[in-house]
């Protein structure tokens, strides 16, 4: 049971992280490392804030704009100065190490004492019912449900619409008389904010910032919308949001199988997820091909 | 091809539940653990309870944050000190060890996969992975027991007082910065310059810095810091540092104690005495050190561990411990290559003199 739980409250948190990758990578098509720094800022930004006695929502709110500023960053270093994506989001994932650091005054920061999103008076009730074990699982899936609501909302505007259009067919973006470059920056910057507030909402649950945990996010996120897209590429009724909130739950699923098997030490986890990762292209390049025939 | 998804899907699915009923099998050699795949959610307490009252098996989830000679020498003086108690890996006691690598998202899959496993205590070793595991607990009534935590005030672990601010409590690796001085001092008497490289990323290290630099001028000596974002700096920081002190001085910081050869090759080209931490630095060719053992540190908290295992103490009414003494170690191999003489008293009072440097793999 517990590791069920374990599972959704990671899969769901991270679902947040991975929605932003899914803007980057499958809209934009954009390869956006700046993930891996972005993550920690927002855990940065909250535990400074809640050590300083500031209320959490503030937290989460700062912590997503933190997020959209560097991926704003991000954008203009590859727009406006013509740096190819990938290195653009290595400058800004290098860069902001040292941000990160500065914010929380060190590598590491507790405010386990603090009242958090998990934690607070409005929590209480629910931690005492008989449900209390569900409860970061509950708050987690609010806030999935409610990013993923707002982020299919944005989808169908105007601008959502072009942002599709600038990874799909940037010429179509030009032709109606609109800026591709900007697209592309507000993309960027919304990513890294929906980003930032996993990294928020990750450290809320945890009690502490600690700066290692950003290492690999851009990895955790591009495996749960590969997972996500592909295994339900076929499911029409559902939509791209959803799945890939679900691959991100899956993969954290397969994570935690393969360390609760006990056949494989920890050390080989890296090469879990790589070798998950490629059965999972490989597996949908073939349908793509017999798509094609 | 619909089949081929279907199949990966059931290969997840089959890994999952599997892992479920591995989780059991694992901690099947105690009889009440066994209860667990009926009862999984209420079992934790049972069987802590269970445990304290007879003849008992436990389950003891470690998890380790990275793989470094100290930590390593921690986990071994732990399961040596609770075997000191009658609690025997084998016989008594299963074991679930877990490494993270230095990945903090990984300490967090670790600790909720012993958490599954219905553990009767957690022991974390060093600061993040007693967080994590402080984090995770807060609401069951699984115990952690942590070693190597420089520092469980700053970490939020403890209070003011030392006593836990949870179900949480074990030791602290501070190290003895004076005593550490003093030796130097002594080894050194016409040194000005102590050069102190540091991980910007690793809090005991900054916390620890910043007590040098308060305590040096005490002894005449004067800091001089340097800081590395990654391993891969280190020998190019080494190398600047090299040029400016008359020693270099280790702390406990993981990222430099990994890579502390390729520092100990240079400074000894170019004549430089390095001092350590801990024991297992000196083996490997540090001149010398104030330092913890940190077997015994272990030794003390798998003690500490047994007490809360049998029902005979609280965690959360148990103040962390540290190792009170600091006691020399010495290599005499180093202290000929530098053509340095240790004095007589110090080495009289050793706990320990290498006279090899010995292989930094082992």
């Amino acid at each position: 049971m517990s590791i069920l739980l374990g599972i959704l409250e990671e899969g769901l948190i991270y679902a947040i992280l991975a929605l932003g990758v899914y803007i980057t990578y499958s809209i934009l098509d954009f390869p956006d490392l700046s993930v891996d720094s972005t993550f920690p800022l927002g855990s940065a930004v909250t535990a400074a804030m809640l050590v300083a006695g500031l209320p959490a929502p503030a937290a989460l709110c700062v912590s997503f704009l933190g997020g959209v500023l560097a991926g704003t960053v991000t954008g203009l270093i590859h727009v406006k100065l013509k740096v190819v994506d990938l290195l653009s989001g290595i400058i800004v994932m290098t860069g902001l190490y040292s941000i990160n650091l500065q914010i929380a005054g060190g590598a590491n920061l507790a405010f386990f004492g603090s009242s958090t999103i998990f934690d607070n008076s409005l929590t209480a009730p629910l931690w005492a019912s008989p449900a209390g074990d569900f409860t970061v699982v509950i708050i987690s899936l609010i806030a999935v449900i409610l990013v993923k609501l707002l982020l299919d909302a944005y989808l169908k505007t105007r601008s959502g619409y072009l942002l599709r259009a600038a990874g799909d067919n940037d010429t179509l973006v030009t032709s109606l008389a609109k800026d591709k470059g900007t697209v592309k920056i507000i993309g960027l910057a919304l990513a890294n904010g929906l980003v930032a507030l996993s990294g928020s909402i990750y450290c809320q649950k945890q009690g502490f910032f600690e700066i290692s945990t950003g290492t690999g996010s851009m990895v955790i996120g591009l495996a749960s919308v590969i997972i996500g897209t592909k295994l339900f590429r076929r499911a029409s009724f559902m939509k791209t949001t959803t799945a890939v909130i679900i691959g991100s739950v899956l993969y954290k699923a397969c994570i935690a199988a393969a360390m609760a098997l006990g056949i494989f030490p920890t050390s080989y986890m890296k090469f879990l997820t790589a070798a998950l990762f490629l059965i999972i292209l490989v597996l949908s390049n073939q349908t793509r091909r017999k798509g094609a025939v | 091809m619909k089949k081929k998804i279907a199949a990966t899907l059931m290969i997840i699915a089959a890994a999952a539940a599997a892992a479920g009923c591995g989780g059991n099998s694992q901690t099947g050699t105690g009889t009440q653990s066994q209860t667990a795949s009926s009862a999984q959610e209420t079992s934790s307490q049972e069987s802590s309870q269970a445990a304290s009252q007879d003849e008992a098996s436990y389950t003891i989830g470690i998890g380790q944050y990275a793989v470094h000679g100290s930590l390593d020498n921690c986990r071994e003086g732990f399961l040596q000190g609770l075997a000191e108690e009658g609690i025997e890996e084998g016989k008594n006691l299963t074991v679930l060890y877990e490494n993270a690598n230095g990945d903090g998202g990984m300490g967090t899959q670790i600790i909720s996969n012993f958490l599954s496993q219905n553990v009767d205590m957690i022991c974390a070793i060093a600061t993040p992975m007693a967080q994590t595991a402080y984090g995770a607990t807060k609401r069951t009534d699984v115990p952690v027991i942590y070693t190597a935590v420089t520092d469980p005030v700053i970490a939020q672990l403890a209070t003011e007082d030392k006593m836990p601010a949870g179900n949480i409590t074990g030791t602290s690796d501070k190290l003895p910065v004076e005593e550490q001085l003093q030796m130097i001092r002594q080894i050194l008497p016409d040194a000005k310059t102590i050069g102190i490289m540091y991980s910007t990323s690793e809090v005991n290290s900054q916390s620890t810095l910043e007590e040098y630099k308060e305590a040096a001028p005490e002894y005449g000596f004067e800091i001089i810091e340097s800081g590395i974002s990654t391993a891969a700096d280190i020998p190019l920081a080494a190398d600047n540092l090299l040029t400016q002190v008359d020693c270099l001085n280790n702390l406990t910081d993981n990222t430099v104690v990994s890579s502390l050869p390729i520092i100990l090759n240079k400074a000894n080209s170019k004549g430089i005495p390095v001092f350590g931490s801990e024991i297992e630095q000196v083996r490997i060719g540090c001149l010398a050190s104030m330092g913890l053992d940190y077997v015994e540190l272990g030794k003390q908290t798998g003690r500490m561990a047994a007490q809360v295992l049998k029902g005979e103490a609280k965690a959360s009414e148990m103040p962390y411990e540290v190792i009170e003494e600091a006691s020399f170690y010495g290599n005499s191999a180093v202290a000929d290559n530098l053509g340095i003489t240790l004095p007589e008293d110090l080495v009289s009072s050793a706990a320990q003199m290498f006279d090899s440097i010995g292989d930094s793999n082992s």
